[in-house]
């Protein structure tokens, strides 16, 4: 199968830059597993959040002609020979049908969502094993007062100046991170929007 | 009942309310005296509610303290009758691996048997029939009569039943001196006030050092670290050991769902006890050795870390905590330091609760010059009395598994009383009234201790505003249910900052999200 974009992720982050590449006419694809936290956590009171639950988000980018792979993510991916560049992706319910684009998002959240996997020893990113940004002494990783900000928040994937994803010191030049998966200060919510929107600009640049 | 101050005279005043103040309170209020029990914060909150859980056969000391292992083997026998509610007859493994020796094991059945303790060596096949999760490497297990005890429930018990013989109880008041006259305690000043009494007992574990520093005596005690793990799974059935001389995390207790893993044993300093916390090497120490045990806990989700000090007399001059006295340790201060009127009751084990508060009762009645039997090893405490077979409602059931007979005294018929208040512990209205009524329960950490509210596997994340609205409720004071959760996450942090990884991360990662507005 193949696409123009595919987006790994579907809460805020991921559909947000779904919605713009969808809006200027490219074929993207959204592989949205379970809930992000954004959405496990917003109370349904609001109208704002009835309007962005993730049933409706996900329906509305359907409408728009985005193909939207509901609870199927994408687990293994192939890069070119010198890393610097994926080829296509493999998704766990469609097995060993590669799925390749031109450009990926990967919009995967942090430890809820399983973006970044914390174990004893450290943190690593699951679907590419790209580099995370974390600190090595555990006795680090949280402040003692629950109320304060966590130096666990802070961890997540490296990238450059366009937001592409690094691995082993390399950009990949395809594959931009947006929302939570971020290394750096925490997101608000209009933080996450706008790094999926930013994402979405910089591949329509290129490619 | 539970007061805020007193102005009545009584014959002793019990500073403690973990297991051994408890304890002697009941047997004081059974033996018709009229007693007080103080404590600086809530029940159970020191070293009583911080620890494995276990009810000792006796078996662990049976090599290397044949007295220790001989009152533990008899206080088990009348803990399991008298306090059938808050223990879990699980039986006890003690498994040799390849690295320690048959001949040890030998040596441990032979001194369980002279000490009175049924110990039956089994097959590593039997072994591994009752329990598929131990180490399959092992090559010998004996079977002993360890359980599982809910110290939280024990001290309950024991002071729901001293106050039902008439003690009185002040929690969250510390005594910051004595009343004295000619040199002789007469009773205990709270702050502003005082508060008089015949004979003073201290029973306050660690802090016991500083209390009789206060009165003036010495006692050399010596704080000894010890930390645990609990895991998000009941791994076996039985309570499992090593079969070796004891050593840092080699026994695992199941209890209710969870399996808890200990413990370390280190000495620290005085000032480290007023906030103890596991720290991350001792986390790694524990599931170094721990996985020998059980292998599985090195996949096992963690709930949280928590660290407890026993209250150890210094009888000589060891350096490390295992080998100092763990023994019983009843100071007579008219007789040691010439202070007519007081008494410290400290060292021992949980399982020697009961005992430790006779020996002190003994030693009140003896000073006041009255001669009463003591009752306590006959009399059922209030959980334990038979229950008339029956089927309970649903939403009772989880309240008599934890509180016994007492459930029917809670009110299960009002409007509301069977609501679920916390889905992982089942905990419903009826029973934080409860709590609130009779255990002078103020805060969130305080019902966690007497309902498991908020100890489940979500550690509150999804239920603590809905116990903190209807605990703020039932205490009338409506407005306070934000402050109530703030103290509830700061201390849940505590216990699980230390395993921050894995699922237990992404548990904190959501908590976080929802409650840090």
């Amino acid at each position: 199968m193949t696409y123009d974009i595919i987006v790994i992720g579907g809460g805020l982050a991921g559909c947000t830059a779904a919605d713009v590449l969808a809006g200027a006419g490219k074929k993207v694809a959204l592989f949205a597993e379970g809930l992000s936290l954004h959405d496990a956590t917003e109370g349904p009171a609001s109208p704002k959040a009835q309007a962005r639950s993730p049933y409706s988000a996900l329906s509305a980018l359907s409408a728009k002609g985005v193909t939207v792979f509901r609870g199927d993510s994408i687990v293994k991916a192939d890069l070119s020979d010198d890393g610097s560049h994926v080829v296509r992706v493999f998704s766990r319910n469609l097995g060993d049908e590669p799925l390749v684009a031109g450009a990926f998002v990967l919009a995967t959240g942090k430890f809820f969502s399983r973006g970044i996997i914390s174990y004893m020893g450290g943190v690593f990113e699951p679907v590419f094993d790209a580099d995370v940004e974390f600190e090595p002494d555990h006795g680090k990783w949280f402040d003692t007062d629950f109320f304060a900000p966590q130096p666990y928040e802070r961890f997540g994937v490296r990238t450059d100046e366009a937001g592409r994803v690094i691995k082993g010191g390399i950009i990949i030049d395809n594959l931009y991170a947006a929302g939570q998966v971020l290394a750096g200060e925490p997101l608000s919510d209009e933080g996450i929007e706008s790094s999926g929107r930013a994402a979405a600009m910089e591949i329509m640049k290129k490619w | 009942m539970f007061l805020e101050n007193s102005s009545k005279e009584y014959d002793v005043i019990i500073i403690g309310g973990g297991i051994t103040g408890a304890a002697t309170a009941r047997d004081c209020a059974l033996r018709g005296l009229k007693t007080l029990l103080v404590e600086r914060g809530d029940l159970c909150d020191g070293a009583s509610g911080r620890n494995h859980g276990l009810l000792h056969s006796g078996a662990r000391y049976a090599v290397t303290d044949p007295e220790g292992a001989r009152e533990c083997i008899s206080e088990n026998r009348i803990l399991r009758r008298i306090a059938s509610s808050c223990i879990d007859p699980t039986g006890g493994l003690f498994i040799t691996l390849p690295e320690d020796s048959l001949e040890y094991q030998e040596k441990f059945i032979k001194a369980c048997r002279d000490c009175g303790i049924d110990a039956e060596a089994i097959t590593p096949e039997e072994a591994l029939r009752l329990e598929p999760a131990v180490n399959p490497r092992l090559i010998g297990a004996v079977k002993v009569p360890d359980a599982s005890v809910d110290p939280f429930r024990l001290v309950d018990a024991n002071i729901l039943d001293a106050v039902r013989h008439g003690a009185d109880v002040i929690k969250f008041r510390a005594v910051t001196g004595f009343l004295k006259e000619n040199g002789d305690v007469r009773g205990i000043v709270l702050g502003g006030s005082s508060i008089r009494a015949r004979q003073v007992v201290i029973a306050a574990g660690i802090w016991s050092a500083h209390l009789a520093e206060l009165g003036g005596a010495h006692i050399d005690m010596m704080p000894s670290k010890g930390s645990l793990l609990i895991f998000g799974h009941r791994l076996t059935r039985m309570v499992i050991n090593r079969c070796r001389k004891p050593g840092n995390a080699d026994i695992l207790v199941p209890g209710d769902v969870v399996s808890v893993l200990g413990t370390t044993s280190d000495k620290v300093p005085f000032e480290d006890c007023e906030d103890i916390r596991a720290t991350g090497d001792e986390v790694s120490l524990l599931l170094q050795e721990g996985i020998n045990l059980v292998p599985e806990l090195s996949t096992t989700r963690i709930i949280r870390a928590y660290a407890g000090v026993r209250p150890l007399v210094v009888a000589d001059k060891a350096a490390s905590g295992r080998n100092v006295s763990r023994g019983i340790v009843l100071l007579d201060h008219e007789l040691r330091d010439g202070i007519k009127g007081l008494i410290t009751i400290t060292g021992g084990k949980l399982t020697t609760c009961r005992l430790m508060a006779e020996m002190a009762t003994d030693l009140v009645c003896e000073k006041l010059g009255l001669k009463i039997p003591c009752t306590t090893a006959e009399k059922r405490l209030p959980g334990s009395k038979v229950r008339k077979s029956g089927k309970d409602p649903v939403h009772k059931r989880a309240a008599v598994g934890r509180h016994g007979s007492e459930a029917d005294i809670m009110d299960f018929n009002a409007k509301g009383a069977g609501e679920i208040i916390c889905e992982c512990e089942q905990v419903t209205r009826a029973e934080i009234e409860y709590s609130v009524k009779n255990l002078g329960v103020r805060s969130i950490s305080d019902l966690r201790r007497h309902t498991r509210v908020g100890m489940g596997t979500c550690q509150g994340s999804f239920c603590i505003s809905r116990v903190a609205k209807v605990l703020a409720e039932v205490l009338g004071t409506p407005d306070k249910a934000d402050e109530l959760v703030k103290d509830y996450l700061q201390e849940r942090w505590k216990g699980m900052s230390p395993v921050l990884w894995g699922d237990t991360l992404r548990e904190a990662e959501y908590m976080h999200k929802v409650h840090r507005k």
